[in-house]
């Protein structure tokens, strides 16, 4: 039990650490060198690489099936861009667990090529903003 | 000799002749077109240029409207429609749903006139403007200022009203009922305001969940969104991550230490969400049921105002429920 509890917050904080590093978006340092700009820009996109490959090689043979709009890939890299990792990751698993269910009662349908769709982007849910 | 001269009389008649035939002719051919150089049907007039833009308006032809609305008053820098003229334009962005453009207008119109009709309208459209733009406090300033700059009470008592429901739109009761009150005794009729603060009082029983308590009773993951009569997210939200526990609990207790290790991390994220989602969810549930209630006392309370006026004001339509 102690060994998992260790593990448990060994985690939270590697995630919180990695939250506030790869978010950066509180950190403007404009007379950095190009190739420091583009480094920061890849370690930001890091978090996004295996939603961009799910989006690029499972999605498109898999078919868009979601029934929200933004889809929960692109809400997810809409969450990581807006709020970082660590909040970018925990408002992506909430919408995972919403997707498709209450949420199209609640929400506003809109129509995206002929098909109903719910509207739930990330500033529906970002409610301290 | 002679035969010459009459050979020359009878060419000179043919000439002559032909001449004073085609004379006619030549007249009704090339009449049509000196007729329309001297009808004074093609001069710009500013009548006609005027109408034509006000045709445009009416045809709801908003952006060819505008264009012709800048000619005129391009050309007709002193006609006494250039007030109107320069009203129109706002509308017309106002109607093609160019609010920026519209603001952009009115403003102009309300810098260059002082405290005339359609300077006045222009206030209170500016204000709708940026309430279209969810620009709820530059609406609010706009309103303002029109109160500071006029003497008339029946303009400010719209603006207040106006400023009441803006309030309403933003949820904040108490400063709604504050500008209600403001307006004079005489135009409270007018206003139904007796309705509308009944209806108003109503916004006590509008139902709320409280995102705290939400986040609390997440603690139990599905808690907070069975709280937020989302039983279904509950649902789905208590199996997984129920089962995302489980899975590295027993990855822990089998010795699979890194298994366990990703999928705390994984559970971790879920289990953030879960209660994430229930503050936003209670947060959504109270914006939904603030809508409703906003609208349904649109429906039932709201005096329509309009700012296509006459004379300084108002014009008044109202709604009622049956």
């Amino acid at each position: 039990m102690k060994k998992i509890l260790s593990f448990i917050i060994f985690f939270i904080v590697l995630a919180a650490l990695s939250g506030s590093v790869l978010a950066g978006q509180d950190v403007k340092i404009d007379d950095q060198p190009q190739g420091s700009h583009e480094a920061d820009e890849n370690r930001e996109n890091a978090p996004l690489y295996p939603i961009k490959f799910y989006q690029d090689y499972i999605s498109r043979i898999d078919g868009n099936r979601c029934p929200m709009h933004p889809t929960c890939s692109q809400y997810c890299i809409e969450a990581f861009r807006k709020h970082g990792t660590f909040l970018g990751w925990i408002m992506c698993s909430d919408r995972l667990m919403r997707c498709g269910r209450d949420e199209n009662k609640l929400s506003d349908p809109v129509w995206i090529d002929g098909k109903k769709r719910t509207y739930d982007p990330v500033s529906n849910n970002d409610f301290w903003r | 000799m002679q035969i010459r001269n009459y050979y020359t009389v009878y060419l000179l008649f043919t000439f002559f002749s032909i001449f004073f035939l085609f004379i006619p002719c030549s007249q009704s051919f090339a009449g049509s077109g000196s007729q329309n150089a001297s009808d004074p049907s093609l001069i710009l007039s500013p009548d006609k240029q005027f109408n034509y833009a006000q045709d445009l308006f009416s045809a709801e032809d908003y952006s060819t409207a505008v264009n012709e609305y800048k000619r005129f008053i391009y050309f007709f820098p002193k006609d006494k429609r250039v007030e109107l003229a320069m009203f129109q334009i706002g509308q017309s962005y106002f109607l093609g749903r160019k609010f920026d453009e519209a603001v952009k207008s009115f403003k102009k119109l309300t810098d260059r006139y002082f405290e005339t009709e359609y300077s006045i309208k222009a206030y209170f459209m500016m204000s709708e403007a940026y309430v279209k733009l969810k620009a709820f406090n530059l609406a609010l300033i706009s309103l303002n200022n029109l109160i500071m700059i006029t003497q008339d009470e029946d303009i400010k008592d719209e603006a207040y009203y106006r400023i009441g429901w803006i309030y309403i739109e933003t949820a904040f009761w108490d400063k709604a009922r504050h500008y209600f009150n403001r307006i004079s005794p005489k135009n409270r009729n007018k206003f139904k305001l007796e309705k509308l603060t009944a209806e108003l009082d109503r916004e006590t029983l509008i139902p709320k969940k409280d995102p705290m308590l939400a986040g609390f009773l997440s603690i139990i993951p599905g808690g907070g969104y069975a709280y937020c009569e989302r039983y279904q997210d509950a649902l789905i939200a208590f199996l997984l991550n129920g089962g995302l526990i489980y899975a590295a609990y027993e990855s822990f207790d089998e010795g699979h230490d890194a298994l366990g290790g990703l999928l705390t991390f994984v559970g971790f994220g879920f289990y953030a969400g879960n209660i994430y989602g229930a503050v936003t969810s209670a947060h959504k549930y109270n914006r939904k049921e603030t809508g409703q209630f906003i609208y349904q006392l649109k429906k039932n309370a709201r005096v329509n105002l309009s700012a296509d006026l006459e004379n300084k004001g108002v014009l008044l339509s109202f709604r009622f429920s049956f």
